[in-house]
Parts: structure tokens; C-alpha cells; sequence
């Protein structure tokens, strides 16, 4: 650390000349800070001010900046000097300190003494970052691994090639085309959605052969996946047994879906008469017809009437029934009713539906279904039995004309959902030793809803992941992400899902969604190239690294990642894969012996700022509250708070964390061994439907520090100093209030008697 | 049973929406309804409706024949057009209202009691007497037509009105004497018969 | 954010809304040089003015947040706001747009202080709160409106508060004089991501949006919810300020209807589901809502979401378009005529608010795009090679939700990175 060289900056602007004794920041920065110099503008975000800084950097030598000023959220492009082995770190005087606290004589104290304990925290801080430099190891294969050749997979390899990228296309079975090459025809994704259109399945598995970009392996399997973006190995097996291993830089999983086993369904008639037959049946049979006139299976008979029975095993709770929508079902139907309709209008046809979901554009294709003489009727079938001489009779209720009614038609049609191919339950739940009947049934019943469906027997990618073989699932067996402005944002970096195995869709959406996974394997094997991070903190050269003989092998850090990127070695140590990583720190959180860290975040960056706090005695009744906030939420939301004039307490010190996971429970104990009187740690939504960009960060922080009294407890300190809250970034108003309340709580239970 | 009911019958079998299609006017358009129930809901006249539009299009998709066509419902229409111009799509619901009736009428379906049909019937034989209306007889003949005694229980009733649309001179009881008609109304009735001569060829083209 | 020279490798995104912002920022982090034009003085478009997401209940802003912070660390986009594209020229790989920048008045000395607006005296309706609100004629259009700069609303210039502005700055941010500038940009792609607009609830005559104080649309609600908002989060009804404990909800207002839009809107089922829940969350078994539907289009995995706001006793569905509505004029209430279609039962049900499910429509009308481009019966831009190099992402292509719109944005931005490659000849 001989060669760091602080520059402390601070600006006056923004009415910060006003409210603080800049000098004093000034010289703190200097004295305590160890700043080699110390500069105070009047407007440091100008451009003169942004060009002396520079100037300091280039003939001073400065490699550590401190800007005293506002958030750095706010000015960010401006005070961008990091890179080029320059490290920044931001005092933020303005939104959280001046306008945190009013305007008044008696604020004016312990105003100046947050804006120097920041000053304090921001020298700190800098003084033990490192600038990062991208992982000279770092390398790329770009070439693109494509599991799957239905349409989904065939469009992310074809959209890739276009790209220029070269992509190894693997399908199981010994044809392209996947599911789409068993209809008839598909819903029109094209003005005026009037009738069914081509598949296209054809051209585009012609296009697949023809791109010199493209390889196709059919029959085959992927059997082993290891390594990481840039550099994933694949064995690729065929039927024959024949196994070769290759290089990739991402990969896109298009491992389609399983069509719903309508077996399940005898309640419908299906096995009790081969006139009920599913929505793909039907597609079979119609080929099978030939342009000619379709027959029933029974006796071969000419269809004259159709009955089309929606949300066949769907949309229920029943055991053995699908909960969701699959979404495509509806405008299948109105398809395959049209096929009788266009083809003979005498033929009828009726679709019995409760909501009929032609969403955009595809409600001018029910008109059109409606134009076409297809009958609509709302309600609920109860049962499917075979008829007399043929055919099915369908009980149901007809919910407009309210009454039970019966129908019998050649032919009944059974709308069956899909169910994702995801391969098996990575947090498949084992029977721990000790555990409750309770517990275990929860987790037996999570895993459940986790999968649905989904068999679960087989792998799809075999990874060879310290985490499991296969990608996480959300729920019902779909590997899809939980957030809703990042659909692509994946467990697994570098690996992406397209089309229904990431959630029910039909083959326009598929086809849209497999071009976005195709970019964004793209974008990972470039990344990875480059040594930065992926999603959210994109471009983060930082990776984190482990002090090998100082570690334990207890493998917290394997287990915790969110991101399945930590593998162990032969001797039970860590493997970061820093491709893989994420960088939100969990792991630095995770571990009990504090080995882990990065070059611009560790234990100490922040483990120096709460130390570098000035801590009043006992008697001064300036008690000293720790706030580790989470970047993305917390941090903003106190930011916005004093943005919209909403003050808080003056003895807070709020240090922006990357994760709420991030935080190692050494930060709060070291805080209250120095003398600090409360903690409080904000993070993200956990749970269910979490908000935690890092999915399990702050879920992680609260098991946490549940089990911090203990060492409370050692310390004799009251229980509630510790306080662990979800906090959204619209809590404007709540995280001032959380601030405060732990003030009073101050105030009734006292200081610390720790400080020293 | 009328022949031409009969007839209807053997033709469409069970198939009642291909039937309206065919022979009721706008009845193509009874398939397009997405059972919203605007219409049903827009008519002024809604409570007195034993089955709304929106709930005919559905009895006629279920094949409801008799009880679509007996049906007094659809002769509650007062043509106020509230639900053509609600109607997202698009139906012309007060002309399949008329073209149900009619087709009723025609079929001999249409319920004999209903007042609507009855005054539909005297209005038109009136208007097609005289080319014009002859307000004071159809008020005459509407009052009477369930019997003398309610008759001039009615016209009592009515008086204040009559007087003083009398005074308005919006009203002339002369004209139940001296109601001279349109001019022409010779060729008039001529015309309206060959117009009917037409339509029921047209109908005995369908087989009807 | 860096001031990258256009080139036929450069790709063009037009409109910062969610699927806007995130083609440029997929494109970018690909390595791509990216100019962003939007139309507004900030990025963040629509879904910056919604309170809650469905079916995760989160907020709109934690992902803006992270969408922000993306976009100020990336040096290959350089933005431009309150700029239009005024004509776009040319064919894949060389096209020439026109953008028309309006003059923002505040250069970026701006520190986003805020001395300009408590100097300027004269008030305006306040677009971001649909008017809900007022907002001062120097202001920052949201609280994390990017760029972090305020704006001066044209209409005080000349005026004393234009002055009073100027004089307020200490760091010479106001410029009076600014000019309104055109420049020209060559580009290789085009992303057209201009989003949509709620289509006009006037035009809906028996709701009577413009004659019932109590009458408001979907994304009022969302303002009204929001603690930022014209009404600090409190869930209260225009006329009185009286809690709104019971609301109607009203889909398809404006959708799958030929007498305004012929298109299913798709979000709307969602977020009247997602805005029964707001009652919960307010007033607890206070609140009472009802949704008057056609068809629930809880379309995927998130129909959990539906089964789940469903078994909340205290929200009903009634299957019925909802006739008309009339105002009881002594208490303000509305009430909503109509026929349950299940069945057949008449209704005039009393409601203290009706929220409309109000529509989308594209926010370009058909016949103003700068270029000739296919588009359908409902305006929105098609998937066809006659556009060229032009790709229609979002809102633009079809009536989407977040996540598929942000799809939509990623998909296009491939398209987009296939033309400049190719350009590049990095494509084989």
C-alpha cells in the first residue's frame, strides 16, 4: 500500500459551503485522512473543477480520489476517474448530509460532524481499494452452444450466425423442428391474423443447414458441461455412443417442453374413446388427412363436428393438474377450428372456454375465427364420455345460459398445456438429520411447486456445478428469471433459457425470446473476454480472490453463491470462477474466517470506513448508528428521501453495500465492540417474491444475523441495537422513520458501553 | 305448426345459428357477439327484457329455436340504438332484433298476445292503407283492441293528452272521417305489393 | 457516457422508455455504439410512473435504478433527450436521422440543486402526475428523473420567472438563449422503441371520464398510489378526498372494442388485479373491489397471481362491459349499470371510484413515423423485411407487459448488432 496517494476533493457547491466548515473537511482529509492533498471547489462538477482534478492525477501522480460532495449516484459520468489504476471514492456530503438535516443553529454541529465522519470514511475507504484490473487470464471461446432444435433453439442459433458467431446446434432426436414440426399450420404472427400461416419450421431448418456457421449434432446429448462463460466445456454424446468435447463461450438451453400427458384427464374421456385427442393429436391427424377430409380415429368416419374443450388439466389446483395457463391453447384452438371450417363450413365446431386469452393483436384472430362461423361458448366441461356409434358426448355447464347441458360431437379436442423440459430439481430436498416431519413436508412441498410437473428424471446440461447439474428452476418447472425487468437474468451465468422451457409461450414469442438469448450469450462470451462482470453489475472488472491458507474449506461460500459460481478443488478449496461470479460479495459475507474479498471491496474497505467513524464518549449523548444499506434500494431510497426534504437522525453513518449478502456479520460486531449503539442493515425484499438482485443476498443476511444475538449476548448488549429490515426504493418516507426509531431506542436503552 | 316453420325446421335441423344467418336480416352477425352483455346493459328498456340480446345470441349459438323465436323478448326493441353504437363489435343489434321478430312473425312463431306485434301489424296495415299515417284511427284501433270497455277505459285515460295535443293542433279527430292519405296511394299499395310479391319468391327460392 | 462519433456502425434507439433503454444497453454491453433519443427531458418512460409491478408486487424504480446506474457506467451510448427523430433516410447499414432537439434552457452545469424552481413562481400541470399535480416552471420531472438536470418550462420564458431562474443559479446552468437544434446522425440500424400513450378516456362517452370527478383511468391509479404522488400515497378519490374503500374496476376500456382500439391491450386484466390488491394493502378487509371483465387474460404462470387476488373474498368479478355509469351527485359516488352476462342479472352497483383498465395505442400514430414503415391495422409496427434495418421493440411492436417488452427490446437489439456487424464485416 506504499504507493496509494489520496487526493481529497470537496466541493462547496450546492450549499455545501454554507452549511459545512469545508476547511475543517479539508483538513481531516489531510490529518486523518492521510490525503496528500486536500483541495475545496466551488463547483467541483464543472468542468474546471473535473479538469483539476485531473490535472492532480496526472502531475501529482494521485491514484486514490475522494470527492466530498453528493451521492454517487448523482455526478457519476463527471467523477468517473476510476480505471487507468485510479480509485474513487464518494463523501456524500449533499443527500447525506445537508439536505438529510434542516437548516437551523442547533443542526449545525452534528451536521459537520456527519460531513467529517464521511470525509473520514470516504479516506478510508479509498485507501484500501485497489484499482481493479481485468483478470489477465481471461479468454473466450466464441463459439455458442444451442441445446435444442426446435424453433426456439434453431432461431437463437440462426439469429447468432447472423451475428457472426459460430454456433454447435445439439438436438436429441434425429430431426430438427421440435414440436412446431408436428403442426399443420401455426397462429399468424402477421397483419391481418386473419388465417392459420405456414409453420416456417421447413425454411428454417433448411437455413439451419445451409449456414456455414452452423453445426448441427443429431441424436445426441450433452453429457458433461464445466468451466464458465468464455470457456464452458461440453461433451457432446450421440446415440452411438460416440462423445466429443468441445469449447463454448455461452450457451442457450432450448430444451422445449413435454406436452401434458392427457391420460391424467379420463374425467375428459381421453383413453375411453380414441375420438378425444389432444390439441397435437389433432395436428397428426390433419396431416394425416392430407388436404382431404379429416376423419375421426374411431371408425374412420368424416368429421362433421368438432368440440374443443379449453384448459384441459389446466388452470386448476387439482392434484395432477397444471396451475398455470399455457398461453398458446386458445388461438391453437381457433386455429384448428378454422382447419375444419376452412375447409368444409358445414363442419361445426364449438370452443368452450371460461376466458378466452387472444391477447394484441391475436383478438383480430378470434374475430376472424368468430367471422368464420367458429362457435364460442363460455363454460366448463364436467365430463367426456363416448357416444353411442361414435364420438364423445361433453357435459358441461354453459355458464351465460346458466344450465347443464350436454353436446355431442365426432370429435373432442382436449387443450393440454406444456410443461417445461428442464431437466432435474437442483434443490431437491434430502432428509437432514434432525429435521422436523414439519420442515421436511415444507420442503417437499416447495420442491413441488418449484417443479410442477416436471419428471426432474433427466439433465439436461450435466454441469458440473458444486450447485447441481442443471439450471434453478422458479417455479413449476420453468428456469425462468424472477425479475420482471430483466426476463433474461439468469442463476447461471453465461447459460441461457429460450422459449417454453423458460415459460408457456407460443412460437412467435418463442421465436423473439431465443434472439434475445441469443444476444445475451453473445454479450456473456464478449464480457467474459474482457474479464467483466455480467448482470447487474455489468462491466465490474473486480473478481473476487481467497487468502488459500487462512481458509477452512467449510465451503459456506460454495453453498451460498447465488449464482452456483464457486466450485471446490480436489482438496476441498474454493474455485472462483470469476466469469461465473456476479460479484455481489455473498461469498465475502459468507465467510467466517474473512478470506475473501475483492480488489474494491472487501472486508476492509468497509471494515476501515466503520472504524474511521469518530465515536464520542458515553456522556456526550451523541450516540453513533451504523447503517449498511444496499446500493440498489436502501442506499437510493435515503438519497431520494433527502431529496424530497425528509431529514433524519444526525448520528447515522449509512455505508452502501454491493448486497445485503455481502455483509460479514465482523462489520456489525466490530461496530459494536468500538462503541457504535445501534446497527442497521437494509436490504431487499427476501422470500417468495424476492427483489434481491442477487437473489439470495439479503435472504442470506437476515439467516445472518438472526443468529447474532449469541454474540450480542457475549457482548451484553441489548438484542434489539441489531436491526435487519426490507427496505424497497420507494421507502422514502419508512427508512428515515427505521433511522430515527433506532435513535429513541437509543435513547430509552442508552449508549453503548463500549466506547472507548 | 306453419309450413314454412315446418320447413325451417327440416332444413337447419338442429343447426338454429346457420338458420337465423340465412333468413334473419343482419343474422350473419349473431356468430360475431363475445358476450360482453353492453347491450343488454345499454337498453332502456332492460328490466323488461326476459332475455337481453347479448343472452338471444347465445340461446341462438345453443340452438334455442323455440325459445328464441316464442320469445317475447325481442319485441321490446324501441330502435333507440343505444346498444349498435356501444356494441364493441359491432353488431347491428337493433336490426337482428327486427329481422328476429320478423322472422318469427313469418314462421308464425311470434307470441300472438304481444302488444308490440299487434300495434307492429295495425301500424303497418294502417300506413300501408293510407301512405301516411292516420294518427287518430291507430290510436283508435290501440286503445280498442283489447275489448271495448278497456277501450274507453283507455281513451279516458288519454283524454288530457289528446286535448292537449288538440290545442298544439298536433292532433285532428276529423281525420278519423276525413283521412285523405298520401297522394298516390293507389300506386303505393301497388308497389308494396310487388315488393312483397318479391320477397316471398325470394323465401320460396330458400324453400320457405 | 462518452460522445461517440455516429458511423453506419453506430445503432440508433429511438425512445428511452423500458424497452428502449434496454436495447441500447443490451446493444452496448455487446460492445456497440449506441445514441439514445428521447423524446422527454429524462429516460425511464412509462413504467417510471407506475407504482407496482405484477405479479411480484415490486417496484418499478429498483429496476430503473439498476437500469440507470447501467447507463451512466456505459461509455459506448450517448444519450439525448428531449429530441425527436424527425426523418430517418437511407437503407440497412447507412441511414441518415434527422433529430430535432428542443432547447432544455439548463445546460449541464446543472447540479440538480434545485434553487431555479423555489425561485420561479408560476406553476403547470405536472405531466409525470398526468396533471394530478402541479409542478413549478423550473423543475426536475421526477425524483430520479436521468439525466439529473431540471428543465424551464418554455412557457416562462420572457416571463420575470425566467429572470428569476437565471438569477437563482449559481453556476450558470440557465441558459435563456438556448436554441431548439437539428442534427444529423448516420447510423447503421435503427430500434424503434416509441412505446405507447393510454388512449384518451373521453372518448369513452358513458364512463364519463370528463364530466365524473370519480371517474379516473388505470394509470392515474398509479400516481395516486405512489408516496412520491399528487396525493402522498394516500388512496383517495378526486372529489373529496374521501378513502376510496370500494372500487370498481372496468377492463377493456378503450380495448377489444371497434369503437376505439381493435386490439387486445393485454396488461390491463393484470393490473386491475394488481391494483385490487392496492385496497388490501390501504385498508385491509376494508377494502372492497370489483372487476368488471369480458375475459381475465392472466395469460402464462403468472394465472397464480389471478387464482391468488380470486380467493380474496373481498375482491369480486363480475363477467360484464359495464353499460354506462352515472354520478350520484350529493355524495359524489359513482354507479355503474350493466348486466352480468353469467346468467343474466341487472346491476347498478354503487362504487366510491371507478378506474378504468384504459387501453394502449401506439404513442406514434401510423401515418407519423418518419420513414415508411409496414405497420398494422392497430398501428403497430410489423416484423416485416420491408423495413430494412428497422426493428420495432416494445410497445411499438405489440401491446406488451414489462417482461415481454424488455424481451421484445433485447430480441431487436440483436437485429439491430447483425446490421453493424455486417457492416463491420465482422459477419462471415
Amino acid at each position: 500500500m506504499s504507493d496509494v496517494k489520496i487526493g481529497a476533493y470537496i466541493c462547496k457547491g450546492c450549499g455545501l459551503g454554507e452549511r459545512l466548515d469545508t476547511a475543517a473537511l479539508a483538513k481531516i482529509a489531510e490529518r486523518e485522512g492521510k490525503a496528500a492533498l486536500a483541495k475545496e471547489h466551488d463547483f467541483l462538477c464543472s468542468e474546471q473543477g473535473v479538469a483539476m482534478i485531473r490535472e492532480d492525477i496526472e502531475k501529482e501522480g494521485l491514484n486514490r480520489i475522494v470527492i466530498a460532495a453528493c451521492s454517487r449516484r448523482a455526478k457519476t459520468e463527471a467523477f468517473g476517474f476510476d480505471g487507468d489504476g485510479v480509485a474513487v471514492s464518494r463523501a456524500n456530503l449533499r443527500e447525506g448530509v445537508i439536505w438529510a438535516r434542516p437548516d437551523t443553529e442547533e443542526a449545525r454541529e452534528t451536521t459537520q460532524e456527519m460531513a467529517e465522519d464521511y470525509v473520514r470514511m470516504a479516506c478510508a475507504e479509498v485507501r484500501h481499494m485497489t484499482p481493479p484490473k481485468p483478470n489477465p487470464e481471461a479468454q473466450t471461446h466464441r463459439r455458442i452452444l444451442v441445446v435444442g432444435g426446435g424453433v426456439s433453439g434453431m432461431t437463437a442459433a440462426l439469429e447468432a450466425a447472423k451475428a457472426g458467431y459460430e454456433v454447435t446446434l445439439v438436438e436429441k432426436t434425429g430431426a430438427l423442428g421440435g414440436m412446431a414440426a408436428r403442426l399443420h399450420r401455426r397462429v399468424p404472427d402477421h397483419a391481418p391474423y386473419a388465417d392459420p400461416q405456414e409453420t416456417g419450421v421447413e425454411q428454417m431448418i433448411r437455413e439451419v443447414e445451409e449456414s456455414p456457421k452452423i453445426e448441427v449434432v443429431l441424436n445426441a446429448r450433452i453429457t458433461r458441461t464445466s468451466g464458465a462463460p468464455g470457456r464452458f466445456s461440453a461433451d457432446i454424446t450421440t446415440e452411438s455412443g460416440q462423445t466429443r468435447t468441445e469449447n463454448f463461450g455461452a450457451i442457450v438451453q432450448a430444451s422445449g417442453f413435454i406436452p401434458y400427458d392427457a391420460s391424467k384427464l379420463p374425467e375428459l374421456g381421453y383413453g375411453k374413446t380414441p375420438d378425444v385427442v389432444t390439441q397435437l393429436e389433432l395436428e397428426e391427424l390433419v396431416r394425416k388427412a392430407d388436404g382431404g377430409p379429416i376423419k375421426r380415429p374411431s371408425d374412420g368416419k368424416e368429421v362433421r363436428s368438432v368440440f374443443f374443450v379449453q384448459c384441459a388439466g389446466q388452470r386448476s389446483d387439482k392434484e395432477g393438474h397444471l396451475p398455470y395457463c399455457s398461453g398458446f391453447c386458445c388461438t391453437a384452438s381457433i386455429k384448428q377450428a378454422m382447419y375444419f371450417r376452412d375447409q368444409n363450413p358445414d363442419i361445426d365446431t364449438t370452443i368452450l372456454y371460461t376466458d378466452l386469452r387472444t391477447p394484441g393483436y391475436l383478438e383480430d384472430f378470434y374475430r376472424s375465427g368468430q367471422r368464420k362461423g367458429v362457435i364460442f361458448t363460455k363454460g366448463v366441461a364436467s365430463e367426456v364420455r363416448p357416444a353411442d356409434g361414435g364420438g364423445a358426448v361433453v357435459r358441461f355447464k354453459d355458464l351465460i345460459l346458466d344450465e347443464e347441458v350436454e353436446a355431442e360431437a365426432d370429435l373432442v379436442v382436449l387443450a393440454t398445456g406444456m410443461i417445461p423440459n428442464s431437466g432435474v430439481d437442483i434443490e431437491k430436498p434430502e432428509r437432514r438429520e434432525g429435521q422436523s416431519d414439519e420442515d421436511y413436508q415444507k420442503a417437499l412441498e416447495e420442491a413441488k411447486a418449484r417443479m410442477g410437473l416436471n419428471p426432474g428424471e433427466e439433465s439436461v446440461l450435466n454441469l458440473q456445478y458444486r450447485q447441481g447439474p442443471d439450471l434453478p428452476k422458479l417455479r413449476y418447472g420453468f428456469a425462468d428469471s424472477h425479475f420482471i425487468c430483466f426476463p433474461y437474468e439468469t442463476r447461471r451465468t453465461g447459460i441461457y433459457t429460450a422459449g417454453p422451457v423458460r415459460r408457456p409461450m407460443d412460437i412467435a414469442q418463442a421465436i423473439e425470446d431465443a434472439t434475445g438469448a441469443a444476444l445475451k450469450a453473445i454479450q456473456a462470451l464478449e464480457n467474459a473476454g474482457k474479464g467483466r462482470a455480467a448482470h447487474p453489475r455489468v462491466g465490474d472488472l473486480s473478481y473476487p480472490s481467497f487468502r488459500r491458507d487462512g481458509c477452512t474449506q467449510c465451503k459456506r461460500c460454495t453453498v451460498e453463491c447465488p449464482f452456483g459460481a464457486i466450485d471446490e478443488d480436489e482438496e476441498r478449496y474454493p474455485v472462483f470462477n470469476e466469469s461465473r461470479c456476479r460479484r455481489c460479495g455473498t461469498c465475502m459475507g459468507a465467510c467466517p474466517v474473512r478470506v475473501i474479498s475483492f480488489e474494491n471491496y472487501s472486508v476492509d474497505t468497509v471494515g476501515q470506513q466503520i472504524k474511521a467513524v469518530d465515536i464520542p464518549d458515553e456522556f456526550s449523548e451523541k450516540p453513533r448508528i451504523l447503517v449498511l444499506a444496499c446500493e440498489n434500494d436502501a442506499y437510493p431510497a435515503l438519497d431520494m428521501a433527502a431529496q424530497n426534504g425528509i431529514h433524519y437522525s444526525p448520528f447515522v453513518r449509512v455505508v452502501p453495500v454491493r448486497c445485503l449478502g455481502s455483509v460479514n456479520t465482523i462489520w456489525v460486531t466490530d461496530a459494536l465492540n468500538s462503541g457504535y449503539d445501534g446497527v442497521i442493515l437494509m436490504g431487499c425484499q427476501k422470500g417468495e417474491n424476492y427483489q434481491c438482485h442477487f437473489v439470495k443476498g439479503s435472504e442470506m443476511a437476515h439467516y445472518r444475523m438472526g443468529k447474532i444475538g449469541d454474540s450480542l449476548e457475549q457482548l451484553q448488549l441489548e438484542v434489539e441495537r441489531v436491526q435487519t429490515y426490507e427496505v424497497a426504493i420507494t421507502d422514502i418516507e419508512r427508512a428515515p422513520r427505521l433511522i430515527n426509531e433506532m435513535e429513541q431506542l437509543i435513547e430509552k436503552i442508552g449508549m453503548s458501553p463500549f466506547k472507548f | 305448426m306453419s309450413d314454412l316453420n315446418a320447413q325451417m325446421l327440416e332444413r337447419y335441423r338442429n343447426n338454429f345459428l346457420e338458420e337465423v344467418e340465412a333468413n334473419v336480416e343482419e343474422g350473419e352477425w349473431v356468430k360475431m357477439c363475445m358476450q360482453c352483455g353492453v347491450c343488454s346493459g345499454s337498453c332502456p328498456l332492460g328490466p323488461y327484457w326476459e332475455h337481453p340480446p347479448q343472452e338471444i345470441f347465445m340461446m341462438i349459438r345453443a340452438g334455442k329455436r323455440d325459445e328464441v323465436l316464442k320469445s317475447e323478448s325481442m319485441w321490446m326493441c324501441t330502435s333507440c340504438y343505444n346498444c349498435i353504437v356501444r356494441c364493441p363489435r359491432g353488431l347491428p343489434i337493433t336490426h337482428i332484433m327486427h329481422g328476429l321478430a320478423h322472422y318469427a312473425e313469418r314462421l308464425g312463431l311470434a307470441p300472438k298476445q304481444n302488444p308490440t306485434r299487434r300495434f307492429a301489424l295495425m301500424f303497418w296495415d294502417n300506413i300501408a292503407k293510407y301512405g301516411r299515417v292516420n294518427e287518430a284511427l291507430l290510436s283508435l284501433k290501440l286503445y280498442f283492441m283489447d275489448g271495448f270497455s278497456t277501450g274507453i277505459k283507455r281513451a279516458l285515460e288519454m283524454a288530457p293528452v289528446g286535448l292537449g295535443l288538440f290545442k298544439a293542433k298536433r292532433f285532428n279527430p276529423m281525420a278519423l272521417i276525413a283521412h285523405k292519405g298520401c297522394k298516390g296511394k293507389k300506386d303505393l299499395q301497388k308497389i308494396l305489393a310487388k315488393a312483397r310479391e318479391i320477397e316471398l319468391a325470394k323465401a320460396a327460392k330458400f324453400g320457405g | 457516457m462518452s460522445e461517440p462519433v455516429a458511423t453506419n456502425q453506430t445503432i440508433l434507439v429511438v425512445g428511452g422508455g423500458i424497452s428502449g433503454m434496454t436495447a441500447a444497453l443490451e446493444a452496448a454491453e455487446c460492445g456497440k455504439q449506441v445514441i439514445l433519443v428521447e423524446k422527454s427531458p429524462s429516460v425511464g418512460g412509462r413504467v417510471s410512473q407506475l407504482y407496482k409491478y405484477f405479479p411480484k408486487m415490486c417496484f418499478p424504480t429498483c429496476g430503473l435504478e439498476i437500469n440507470l446506474r447501467r447507463l451512466k457506467a456505459n461509455r459506448n451510448i450517448r444519450l439525448l433527450t428531449m429530441a425527436e427523430v424527425t426523418r430517418l433516410e437511407g437503407e440497412p447499414g447507412d441511414y441518415t436521422a434527422t433529430v430535432r432537439i428542443r432547447p432544455r434552457y439548463v445546460n449541464e452545469n446543472c447540479t440538480a440543486c434545485g434553487a431555479c424552481a423555489e425561485a420561479v413562481e408560476a406553476e403547470f400541470d405536472d405531466e409525470f402526475h398526468f396533471g394530478l399535480k402541479k409542478r413549478k416552471g423550473a423543475y426536475l420531472p421526477f425524483t430520479m428523473a436521468y439525466p439529473q438536470r431540471y428543465v424551464l418550462d418554455p412557457r416562462i420564458l420572457g416571463t420575470e420567472d425566467a429572470e428569476r431562474a437565471k438569477a437563482a443559479c449559481k453556476y450558470g446552468a440557465i441558459d435563456l438563449d438556448m436554441q431548439e437544434q437539428t442534427v444529423e446522425l448516420k447510423v447503421g440500424a435503427v430500434v424503434w422503441a416509441t412505446g405507447w400513450k393510454p388512449y384518451d378516456a373521453a372518448r369513452i362517452q358513458p364512463y364519463g371520464y370528463d364530466r365524473f370527478k370519480n371517474v379516473i383511468t388505470s394509470v392515474e391509479l398509479e400516481r395516486i398510489m405512489d408516496p412520491n404522488g399528487p396525493t402522498g400515497g394516500r388512496l383517495v378519490r378526486p372529489s373529496d378526498g374521501k378513502e376510496a374503500k370500494n372500487i370498481a374496476f372496468i377492463q377493456c376500456a378503450g380495448s377489444r372494442d371497434r369503437n376505439h382500439l381493435k386490439h387486445c391491450s393485454r396488461i390491463c386484466c393484470m393490473a386491475s388485479l394488481k391494483q385490487a390488491t392496492y385496497l388490501r394493502e390501504k385498508f385491509g378487509d376494508e377494502g372492497k373491489a370489483t372487476i368488471y371483465y369480458i375475459d381475465i387474460r392472466a395469460i402464462d404462470r403468472i394465472e397464480d397471481f389471478y387464482a391468488r387476488v380470486k380467493a380474496d373474498p373481498n375482491v369480486s368479478f363480475i363477467k360484464s362491459k359495464v353499460a354506462s355509469i352515472t354520478e350520484d351527485r350529493a355524495t359524489g359516488d359513482v354507479i355503474l349499470h350493466g348486466v352480468d352476462t353469467e346468467g343474466y342479472h341487472r346491476y347498478s352497483n354503487r362504487h366510491d371510484l371507478c378506474v378504468l383498465a384504459i387501453g394502449m395505442e401506439p404513442s406514434v400514430p401510423a401515418d407519423q413515423f418518419p420513414t415508411e414503415l409496414v405497420v398494422d391495422e392497430n398501428g403497430f409496427i410489423q416484423r416485416d423485411p420491408a423495413n430494412g434495418a428497422i426493428f420495432a421493440a416494445g410497445c411499438s411492436e405489440d401491446a406488451l407487459d414489462v417482461n415481454r417488452a424488455v424481451q421484445s427490446g433485447t430480441a431487436a437489439a440483436l437485429k439491430a448488432i447483425q446490421v453493424v456487424n455486417r457492416v463491420a464485416g465482422t459477419e462471415g
